[in-house]
């Protein structure tokens, strides 16, 4: 095995780790007795940084082309667009 | 060092890849089809979100819902990123072995998710809750459903990768397409990533 090999290997135990600790501690706050908004901000904020890292880390954005990201981010900003129009309706109580 | 060995090294495109991008034609289209894939989860997803912020008086799960199978079934998901991208560590190592067992595991923990998933669908119908209960068991049912037939999607890729281990002349031709399922399979766990708190824990 080479050292190359290895080190990507201990970075990958190690942000599996970090997905494992950043779950239980978005369910023990879903449990906490706190105002709504928190829960779902951090909830929600810590799916995020669990998504972020599995595609950083076992997706290999961080290190591959940027012509990749660019490719993800195009959707996201589309739909980012798409629900600015939505959540401005009167239809959606905020 | 085999081609696709090298093509797999530290999750990298193969290295006779020639194209305008730089990036391997396959993980390009890929990477596009995982794009669209995102805006129709998010359609869902986002169609779930306003019903619930439009709708005064939301039924929510009513209890019918265990947060324990959620987080087991997410932990399970997790789990089996982790060993794909270990499967596509070791094939870069040209362990094909290593990387055979590891394909396995993420196989089975596929199946170990959709049998977590089915075992809740059938509590659910004892109970007589059917998508058409209410909104809420409408996008419920709808939103998992389809993230189901995502994980058995890539259970099959990963099967049909799993194949090429064993023949040494396809892992030399083919076994680069380990990254592309790894990539899929990883869109998947992602997808749940947001759909569990969503749907079990907000």
């Amino acid at each position: 095995m080479s050292a190359t090999a290895h080190s990507s290997d201990k970075t990958y135990t190690v942000i599996w780790i970090w997905l494992m600790v950043l779950l239980l501690a978005g369910v023990g706050l879903a449990e906490l007795k706190v105002s709504k908004q928190l829960i779902v901000g951090g909830v929600l904020g810590l799916s995020t940084i669990k998504a972020v890292l599995v595609a950083m880390h076992y997706m290999h954005l961080k290190t591959d082309r940027r012509l990749l990201a660019f490719v993800l981010i195009a959707p996201l900003v589309l739909v980012g667009l798409a629900l600015c129009v939505v959540f401005s309706s009167r239809l959606v109580r905020l | 060092m085999s081609t696709a060995a090298h093509a797999l090294s530290a999750g990298h495109a193969p290295s006779h890849a020639e194209t305008q991008t730089g990036i391997p034609n396959g993980k390009l289209a890929m990477w596009l089809f995982l794009a669209s894939e995102v805006m129709f989860f998010t359609g869902l997803i986002g169609a779930y979100i306003i019903l619930r912020m439009s709708n005064p008086a939301w039924p929510g799960s009513e209890g019918h819902l265990s947060v324990p199978m959620g987080t087991i079934n997410t932990l399970v998901l997790l789990c089996s990123s982790a060993t794909i991208v270990f499967a596509l560590s070791a094939a870069g190592r040209n362990q094909i072995a290593t990387t055979r067992k590891w394909l396995l595991l993420t196989i089975v923990l596929g199946f170990v998710f959709l049998g977590i998933k089915g075992t809740e669908y059938a509590a659910k119908f004892h109970h007589h809750i059917y998508p058409s209960t209410n909104v809420f068991w409408s996008c419920y049912f709808g939103m998992t459903a389809f993230h189901a037939i995502h994980v058995i999607a890539g259970i099959i890729f990963n099967i049909w990768v799993l194949m090429y281990t064993f023949s040494p002349r396809l892992w030399e031709t083919r076994g680069h397409r380990l990254e592309l399922a790894g990539l899929y399979w990883h869109f998947v766990d992602i997808v749940w990533i947001f759909l569990f708190p969503l749907v079990y824990l907000l």
